[in-house]
């Protein structure tokens, strides 16, 4: 079947069974069936992760890392989940074993989400948003749609990648060129698929489009805003090389200065480049 | 805050980032002032790099930087708030050079 025929219904069908898709990598699958169940305690999260002693390693050095502001004092996943809450650690592992795939995926793209999870963990904790570290995997995750579509169908993303550069236009406009949706709502399915936290999901579904997010706009708008600001800054490879404009109204939603844009921009450098090291130790 | 190896390593050089084992425990905090005894013992456990006080990596020449900002920026300038994004990435982007 041509990929242009691909229809919604059988693309969120595919996405949905993810943990049946012949190129996911297996750490991926086992998580799945993990984060899919809604009652999912902290015992069996810690009995997942300590099967993994190498996920368990690198989810405690980005919880131990500039993102999440406890530098070498989280020794344990438990500890982890009491301080950073079980949220914030299920989207951690995602994270984690995502960016492990997204190196391969695309190059580039894992430096762009660790620039997200840096800028919205800064721009949440100027604006006092209570939960800055939630809104930090929301930033870490919010391309989860670009590389579930790349391992799925990479001949057809190819293609975007191609159209993107050579019309000139965003990945997203590409995507869909291709596909019947873009990335932001393929990860919000798959968000939504293994039960994150509605505001997640939408976060997600809504990153390009901020001013339609109805229960989060404030954190939507934060996501937004860091996925511009480390376009304009040049960290990592999203897909395509442009900044895309700035939602009008969630840049006034969040009223930031241009000093505070420098500011932001100057603490951003110095965490990003300890955040990178996470992975460019192996 | 360069990464070098545990061999190149010498006493009086300080810690910028802390030095981890492999379960993310702290073996030495961030600041510490390394001594031959310290680096001895890096050795010992296996720990093969670590980050100390020091320029760090070099960056790419300025122009070519502002000029790949330009570039990303050349549709959407106009676009409402765009340039004053632009200005303060630029500035930062400056800043970064100031100085070394």
């Amino acid at each position: 079947m041509k990929a242009c025929m691909m229809e919604v219904k059988l693309l969120r069908d595919k996405i949905e069974h993810i943990h049946t898709l012949p190129t996911i990598p297996g750490v991926l699958k086992r998580l799945s069936g993990i984060i899919d169940n809604p009652g999912v305690s902290l015992n069996e999260i810690s009995h997942f992760v300590s099967n993994d002693p190498a996920l368990a390693s690198k989810v405690l050095k980005m919880v131990n890392s500039a993102i999440y502001g406890f530098p070498g004092r989280i020794s344990s996943i438990s500890h982890a989940v009491m301080l950073l809450g079980l949220n914030v650690v299920k989207g951690l592992l995602l994270g984690v074993s995502v960016l492990e795939v997204m190196q391969q995926a695309m190059l580039g793209l894992r430096e762009h989400s660790i620039g997200c999870a840096v800028a919205a963990k800064v721009i949440a904790e100027k604006k006092g948003i209570k939960e800055p570290d939630e809104i930090s995997v929301a930033g870490l995750l919010h391309d989860i749609g670009k590389v579930i579509l790349i391992l799925e169908f990479p001949r057809e993303y190819q293609k975007a990648l191609g159209d993107a550069a050579e019309k000139g236009i965003s990945i997203a406009e590409a995507e869909v060129l291709t596909f019947p949706e873009s990335h932001a709502r393929v990860g919000s399915w798959l968000a939504e698929k293994w039960h994150f936290p509605k505001s997640l999901v939408e976060i997600i579904e809504n990153h390009h489009k901020p001013e339609n997010s109805r229960i989060v706009p404030v954190e939507t708008a934060i996501v937004h805003v860091s996925d511009v600001l480390i376009r304009a800054r040049g960290i990592g490879f999203p897909g395509d090389s442009f900044v895309y404009p700035v939602s009008q109204s969630a840049f006034e939603k969040l009223a930031l200065s241009e000093s505070d844009l420098r500011e932001i921009l100057k603490i951003i450098e110095h965490s990003i480049e300890s955040t990178q090291e996470i992975y460019s130790e192996e | 805050m360069p990464k070098i190896p545990v061999d190149k390593v010498e006493p009086g050089m300080k810690l910028v980032k802390p030095v981890l084992n492999k379960s993310g425990m702290v073996l030495l905090a961030e600041g510490t002032e390394l001594t031959e005894v310290w680096i001895e013992r890096l050795h010992n456990m296996g720990i093969e790099q670590i980050h100390v006080e020091g320029q760090s990596k070099p960056l790419a020449p300025k122009e070519q930087v502002l000029e790949e900002l330009s570039l990303r920026f050349k549709a959407v300038k106009d676009k409402p708030y765009m340039s004053t994004i632009m200005k303060a990435v630029r500035e930062h982007i400056e800043s970064l050079y100031d100085g070394s």
